[in-house]
């Protein structure tokens, strides 16, 4: 079977990698959710305590709000993240002069490294000097205490993360838009066929398949997305209401020395996660990926 | 079928080849081992600038004293310092000297990451230092500092303050006045006070002025009094009072007195040069008496030194123990102190004339005196974190200073016994 | 001008500046004189703006030194990851492999879990095959985790590449391999080009493994040598945020070399079916 051999040949050095870089880490965190590594324990070794971290998981009184606000945060992230891409791609993809330079602008928050643009952002909403109340106030719109209440202090660090990955989604929207034959277009234009009617029978649907692995892999990114929320919000302002799943378990490692605690929720958080994917992957199946 | 974009006739498998090769051969070039010189030392810190020049004039000559030892540092911000130092002790690395604030000694010594020092230190020389600058647990020193301090201060701008007050009511009062529109556009322009109000750090004074503490003699949170009660009440009047700007964090005050539109600000050692140096006309006193209370606010007193990792190898520890030696050696602490303004870590610095007769320092030493230690227990890191939520809500509005007390005290109690689970 | 590239231009206008209005903020902060991080006026051009910063980072501090690192890992990161990954997607794009769903679902989890407790064992296991403080683990850490996006639009993108194509090729006597080069892949420019930018993304501006592996300073990238330009307390505003803007040139260079393949223009040459 000369043909599996070869296929494996091509498959084999990324697997490798992937396996080499990640397979042990995962295995140490699995074996150390079934610990009790800890502040006290580190000294003279941790033992063994079996499912007790996982039910005290389950115990945590906040546990459901982290999840449905790491549910909602990645939502309305991917939503826009998407849309806002999508567009700028169709837009700069006509010819017209002068796209370049509106094309090397608009991929400037990739670019720039992700703390001082997550600061600056953070300063923006300052309540009295913040560019974003000052503006509003322009606008006639009263300020917002944005890091005051709970659902501003949550829309801060989405704003923020909107600006942030909108050019990813851009830039591979643009790639996937060359994947499309011309002539589709051609034909439907000499069949009479309007601007919106291509665009939602041609472009969209043969954008999907190279568009799927940048929705999904973004949907997973930004469950786990750990700066943002940490750096604009200042670590969970005001008083812990913006948590995630991810920044509860940074918190649980490095602030109180609950090692063997965090595993289990990092193991926990990516069961959720998985079965998230498996579910919209198995509903995205289509002939191509068989 | 024409498709847009694409590569021109050219081989681009030839390219796709050389470029795996080329990715391998720089991953070897970039995996050349490092040389492990056995005297090579490595030292962690957390230090502002300033610091660091010092440090690095001290470094040279310790090098200069030892040929062929190269001290090597890496500076972190403080929380990442204590992470980073976690994860690499963890893992049977990490730095030989650590250097940060006396409470990360508290968790690293329970972990198991940093040696006791005094059998290793003279017993002579360790008496020099005041207690607060040899933090330790249980009996044991894990820490000479080189300075003490990193306690709040009243701090003021000379040009808008001419005689700071020495009691909270005139305090207000004198802030109301000075907190001005000063263009006419409906917009305050200037305000009286300038205070962190999303770090407990900056509550904590308070509580100690109105009598209360976070935690007892056995380091149980003590969170739950009525005096929390009363700083919170403080504070929230304060923060509703117009004088401060709403939400005001670190970055918004320094940049607030930097400019100039700050009369009052509250904060530390750290800070008072670098308002020298954006211009301002820099004042020193101590933290008004409470005018309800009588008493005087108890900023949390810390000091900032050096620690032994455990993973030292036994081959080079007298070099090590060289090094911290001469970094807390009498010449070394008193440049530290002349050069940043931070108070001497040894009674003999501090008696020296030119540190004993700088009046900065003097103020400087007034506020500490009525200050109170930072306790170094890992415990101390939930209560911060409760006080912290506490506050902001408080602050915020969404919770009342009444309700708040209880409320800290058992969420502090029940994370601390998760500590331990 | 027509009314309609009008249009475009003013839309296109109206979008940039919302997008670089924060840049423009980071900017400003770059030329205070003293270092504040939030401003009281919304003046781009703050009172007593100086250069000084991006002199002081040029030349004061070992800027040159960190980038050169940094280019080095990015490059590393950006060949191994389009090398890798153009071939193994090609496998399960075309391939009937036993158990293929269950791969590429494999390749995705590598992603799922928190980076945050993943560090501690790396760090370990790094020590253990002597990749701790070089740039070669660090290298070796990014493509791992560029691989599975990279893998997975690549396979995307052969998919929309009809096999017929290649079948054509491998009858008139070429085997697979030969097939995949002088076929697929000039067909795949666009895919190749994000898989490219995207690794040395994932290469250049990367924090929080670096810090864990690397610690000796001549050896840091960009971001652990901006870091190092903050305190608590004290940061240099000024230096890091004219830092950060230096950090983000050659991206945007790189991006604009890299756009011509990825956007129209280029017609291929004999391929039409």
């Amino acid at each position: 079977m000369t043909r599996n051999r070869t296929a494996l040949l091509f498959l084999l050095p990324a697997l490798l990698v992937l396996v080499a870089v990640v397979a042990w880490p995962f295995a140490y965190n699995i074996g150390l959710s079934f610990t009790n590594l800890g502040l006290y324990t580190i000294k003279d070794g941790a033992s063994f305590v079996g499912l007790r971290q996982y039910a005290r998981i389950f115990r945590e009184p906040e546990l459901w709000n982290y999840l449905l606000r790491t549910v909602v945060w990645t939502a309305v992230n991917v939503f826009f993240h998407v849309t806002i891409g999508v567009t700028l791609a169709l837009l700069l993809n006509k010819p017209y002069r002068g796209r370049g330079i509106y094309r090397a602008l608009l991929i400037l928050p990739w670019a720039l490294p992700q703390y001082i643009a997550a600061l600056s952002w953070r300063g923006m909403f300052n309540y009295r000097y913040g560019a974003v109340n000052l503006l509003l106030g322009k606008l006639g719109v009263p300020a917002v205490p944005w890091f005051g209440n709970e659902v501003a202090a949550f829309l801060a660090p989405t704003i923020t993360n909107i600006w942030l990955g909108f050019p990813f989604m851009m830039v591979v929207a643009l790639g996937g838009l060359q994947s499309i034959p011309q002539e589709l277009y051609e034909a439907a234009e000499l069949d009479g066929a309007g601007r919106w009617w291509r665009l939602r029978t041609i472009t969209l649907p043969l954008l999907r398949p190279v568009l799927l692995p940048a929705v999904i892999l973004g949907t997973i990114w930004t469950f786990n997305n750990l700066n943002v929320i940490w750096l604009v919000t200042n670590q969970g302002e005001p008083g812990d209401k913006t948590h995630i799943l991810v920044t509860y378990v940074y918190k649980a490692a490095f602030n109180y020395y609950r090692y063997g605690y965090a595993a289990a929720f990092s193991v926990l958080i990516f069961f959720i996660l998985m079965g998230l994917t498996w579910v919209s992957y198995r509903r995205s199946q289509r002939p191509t990926w068989a | 079928m024409t498709r847009p974009g694409g590569f021109p006739q050219r081989n681009p498998a030839a390219l796709l080849a050389a470029a795996a090769v080329a990715g391998l051969v720089l991953c070897a070039v970039a995996c050349a081992p490092r040389p492990d010189a056995a005297t090579r030392l490595s030292l962690w810190e957390q230090m502002d600038p300033a610091q660091q020049a010092v440090l690095a004039r001290q470094l040279t000559e310790f090098e200069r004293l030892h040929p062929g030892v190269t001290v090597e540092t890496n500076h972190f911000e403080t929380d990442k310092l204590r992470t980073q130092f976690q994860t690499a002790g963890l893992a049977g690395a990490g730095p030989d000297l650590v250097y940060g604030p006396s409470d990360q000694v508290g968790p690293f010594s329970i972990m198991g990451l940093i040696l006791p020092l005094e059998g290793l230190v003279d017993p002579d020389t360790l008496k020099l230092f005041v207690e607060a600058a040899r933090p330790g647990l249980s009996g044991h020193v894990y820490a000479l500092a080189d300075q003490v301090g990193n306690h709040l201060t009243l701090v003021y701008n000379k040009a808008l303050v001419h005689e700071p007050a020495t009691d909270t009511d005139l305090w207000l009062r004198q802030a109301k006045e000075l907190t001005r529109d000063l263009d006419g556009d409906g917009r305050i322009d200037r305000y009286g006070i300038v205070m962190n109000l999303t770090e407990p750090f900056w509550l904590v004074p308070w509580l100690g002025g109105f009598g209360g503490w976070v935690m007892d003699e056995q380091g149980r949170p003590t969170l739950d009094t009525p005096a929390q009660t009363q700083a919170l009440e403080f504070m929230r009047s304060i923060a509703q009072s117009g004088v401060i700007p709403p939400n005001c964090d670190y970055p918004l005050m320094d940049t607030l007195f930097k400019q100039g539109a700050a009369a009052y600000a509250v904060n530390g050692p750290w800070s008072w040069q670098s308002y020298r140096d954006a211009g301002i006309d820099v004042g020193l006193a101590v933290l008004p008496r409470i005018s309800q209370s009588g008493l005087y606010p108890t900023p949390m007193t810390a000091a900032l030194g050096y620690s032994m990792s455990v993973h030292v190898p036994p081959a080079r520890r007298a070099l090590v123990l060289e090094l911290l030696t001469f970094l807390t050696s009498a010449r070394k602490v008193a440049e530290v102190s002349r050069s940043l303004g931070a108070l001497p870590s040894r009674i003999d610095v501090a008696a020296w004339p030119d540190i004993a007769g700088n009046a900065m320092l003097h103020t400087s030493w007034e506020q500490l005196r009525r200050g109170r230690p930072m306790p170094i227990v890992p415990e101390m890191r939930v209560i911060w974190d409760v006080m912290r939520t506490a506050y902001q809500q408080v602050l915020g509005g969404a919770m009342s200073p009444q309700q708040a007390p209880a409320w800290m005290q058992a969420q502090a109690v029940r994370k601390i016994e998760e500590l331990r689970l | 001008m027509s009314l309609r590239a009008l249009r475009w231009h003013v839309l296109s206008v109206v979008l940039c500046l919302v997008t670089v209005y924060p840049v423009m903020q980071i900017f400003t902060i770059s030329l205070r004189p003293s270092d504040t991080l939030y401003t009281t006026s919304l003046d781009p051009i703050p009172r007593g703006a100086t250069f000084a910063a991006y002199r002081v980072m040029l030349l004061q501090r070992p800027f040159l030194l960190w980038m050169r690192n940094s280019l080095l890992v990015a490059l590393a990161t950006a060949l191994l990851g389009v090398s890798l990954a153009s071939t193994a997607a090609y496998a399960l794009s075309r391939f009937r492999l036993p158990g293929k769903g269950a791969w590429l679902f494999a390749v995705l989890m590598t992603q799922m879990f928190p980076a945050t407790m993943l560090l501690l064992p790396l760090y370990l296991l790094m020590r253990k095959v002597g990749l701790v403080n070089t740039l070669g683990g660090v290298v070796l850490a990014y493509t791992a985790t560029a691989l599975p996006f990279c893998i997975w639009t690549m396979k995307g993108y052969y998919d929309t590449i009809p096999r017929s194509l290649e079948e054509a090729a491998l009858i008139d006597g070429m085997n697979e391999l030969q097939a995949f080069r002088r076929v697929t892949l000039p067909l795949s420019a666009p895919a190749l080009v994000i898989t490219a930018l995207f690794s040395f993304m994932a290469g250049w501006a990367e924090f929080i493994v670096a810090r864990v592996l690397i610690v000796s300073r001549d050896i840091y990238t960009l971001p652990l040598g901006l870091e190092s330009l903050a305190s608590t307390f004290q940061t240099e505003w000024a230096n890091y945020a004219a830092g950060s803007l230096l950090v983000a040139v050659p991206v945007v260079v790189l991006f604009l070399l890299l756009s011509r393949f990825l956007v129209g223009g280029l017609t291929l040459g004999g391929v039409k079916g």
